[in-house]
């Protein structure tokens, strides 16, 4: 809202933002970051459960004054003035551990959980497994305008948790968050994303990265430390914080998502192709990619020696669970639903099956009823769901209008190829989880990581540790 | 046992923005084109109804351009349409804008 008014505040139009009551503290983030006073008219409370009645009273008696006042301009309230900030890479404390921690929750740099202080010398080391330089900027990023460069990765880096050997891949992580289809302006909404990061190529092995039992577990150092960085980088240098930051609108939330490796082995083994050949990307490649997360399925079992059985348990079982919020990405042409499949289910259905004929099966049978789709939409913000518009469009295939019958089945998933598929889990189960990404926000794109010329000398080091550790 | 200390870094980066100063207002919007910029949620429509109909009443020769014109400001098409707004804005002699809404 607030950047469309920046838009029109750009060519000397006087503009007035409509905001919910309870998003002003993060408004005044938002302009802050901005560097503009604009004006906003406040709903007091929450549009969506008032009476229709209650609503036009609140607009008139409430809203329209602060319009008028908005655009008027005599009453605006100035930005808080800037406060003199550090200069990046400086030292800004010293003490005990204990007393860091303390600080470092003082100041909400942190994410509830202890750090690991970010000295220079820790910081140095993950500056020596990159040829990029410290001050190098890979993008500005909003809410609050912060030059994201190669030392803030660094610092945050060591505070996550991470090794210096992961810097490659965090810096990597970092560059898919500037791109412009991640939307990185939206990262503080209600439904609360968590990205989700899915490693792929010789790099899985390189630093450790669980992709077996209990992968999407807290428990194995690359996959927890890699996850916790990159909401760690959200709050730190988007400013995306929950209360008392109020930057993250985050309605309830949940907690970051650990780094998701494949078993490219099996994958292998099985005849398919990897979750990032299928990206794009050559078996060498060591390549990142990152897709939004708003939720994910029960575990799902399925049994059965023919494809069919398990691919239609995945209907049964996770289609109900992508009922309710599917309809946001019906309506914008995209998202990006994520099957992790079981070792042991994979090697079934790919006895049988190519990866696209089980694409194919899940986006042709996940269906629900057209007025179940729209009366989803109608709860979350008295969305409509038009679907001729949406064909018109060109955002939603003609089969959509195929009849007017409201009780006709839709599709769930826009396009088959919005489907991934990482084979990865227990191999000595029958389990597989679906996740859910949020519509257009963060859709899954991948990038190949910048490794140094020095890489391998990099690798002959952690192997020497990883030897001194008995692994 | 010895308690040793830290020096550590600052973790947030540079803010790089230039603080713009703010637009003129318009204590009279009579005669005045606004623009209605609407996400198509939260009931703006209806919202919409109503600021026309209250200031048409007050501020004698007001206009709107409404929402249809534009489009969904935050949907699937939100990037094509944020690019093109400051020419539509220009093109339909618009003299403010109210844009909504964030809930």
């Amino acid at each position: 809202m607030l950047r469309a008014s920046e838009l029109a505040e750009s060519i000397g139009i006087p503009s007035v933002t409509m905001l919910g009551s309870g998003f002003l503290k993060q408004a005044e983030l938002i302009l802050r970051g901005m560097g503009k006073a604009m004006p906003i008219a406040a709903y007091p409370g929450v549009p969506m459960v008032d009476s229709e009645a209650t609503f036009r009273q609140k607009v008139e008696e409430q809203m329209l004054p602060a319009i008028i006042e908005g655009l008027a301009r005599d009453k605006l309230k100035p930005l808080a003035p800037r406060i003199v900030e550090p200069e990046p890479g400086s030292v800004v404390f010293e003490g005990t551990l204990d007393e860091v921690e303390q600080h470092f929750h003082d100041q909400l740099w942190s994410d509830g959980l202890p750090v690991i202080p970010p000295t220079r010398e820790r910081v140095d080391a993950f500056l020596a497994c990159t040829d990029r330089q410290a001050d190098e900027v890979i993008a500005v990023l909003p809410q609050e305008s912060r030059a994201a460069d190669i030392l803030s990765i660094a610092v945050n880096g060591v505070m996550a948790g991470c090794r210096p050997e992961y810097m490659p891949l965090l810096i990597a992580v970092v560059e898919l968050m500037a791109e412009p289809q991640f939307r990185v302006e939206d990262a503080g909404s209600t439904p609360s994303i968590e990205p989700l990061i899915i490693v792929s190529g010789p790099i899985i092995g390189d630093l450790d990265l669980n992709s077996g039992q209990g992968v999407m577990k807290i428990g194995r150092q690359a996959n927890s430390s890699i996850g916790r960085f990159l909401r760690l980088y959200l709050r730190n240098i988007c400013g995306y914080r929950i209360p008392p930051g109020d930057g993250d609108k985050g309605s309830i939330g949940f907690t970051f998502n650990v780094a998701l490796a494949e078993n490219e082995p099996w994958a292998r083994d099985i005849g398919w192709p990897t979750f990032g050949e299928e990206m794009g990307f050559a078996k060498a490649d060591s390549v990142v990619s990152i897709q939004s997360v708003v939720s994910f399925t029960s575990p799902t079992y399925t049994s059965g020696a023919d494809a069919e059985s398990h691919a239609r348990m995945f209907v049964e079982a996770m289609g109900p669970a992508f009922r309710h919020w599917c309809y946001s990405g019906v309506k914008r042409g995209l998202w990006n639903p994520l099957f992790v499949i079981g070792p042991s289910i994979a090697k079934t259905i790919a006895s049988q099956w190519t990866k696209d004929q089980l694409r194919d099966y899940l986006w042709r049978n996940m269906t629900m009823p057209a007025d179940k789709m729209e009366y989803m939409a109608m709860q979350a913000g008295a969305e409509t769901m038009d679907f001729h518009e949406l064909v018109k469009e060109g955002l939603i295939p003609a089969d959509y209008i195929a009849s007017d019958d409201p009780k006709r089945e839709v599709r769930m998933i826009v396009k088959p190829e919005h489907i991934g598929i990482v084979v990865a889990g227990d191999p000595g189960r029958n389990q597989s989880r679906g996740y859910m990404s949020n519509h257009i926000q963060a859709p899954r794109t991948s990038r190949r990581i910048h490794l140094p010329a020095r890489w391998p000398q990099i690798m002959a080091g952690v192997a020497g540790i990883s030897k001194a550790r008995g692994r | 046992m010895s308690n040793p200390t830290y020096q550590v870094l600052w973790p947030l980066a540079r803010i790089q923005i230039e603080e713009k100063s703010p637009v003129k207002g318009l204590p009279d919007l009579s005669g005045k084109t606004i623009a209605e910029l609407w996400d198509y949620i939260f009931r703006g429509d209806i919202a919409y109804e109503i600021f026309r109909k209250k200031l048409q009443e007050r501020f004698p020769g007001v206009r709107f351009v409404p929402f249809a014109k534009f489009g969904n400001i935050h949907g699937p098409k939100q990037r094509e349409i944020l690019e093109r707004l400051p020419q539509m804005l220009r093109d339909e002699g618009v003299d403010a804008v109210i844009t909504g809404i964030g809930a």
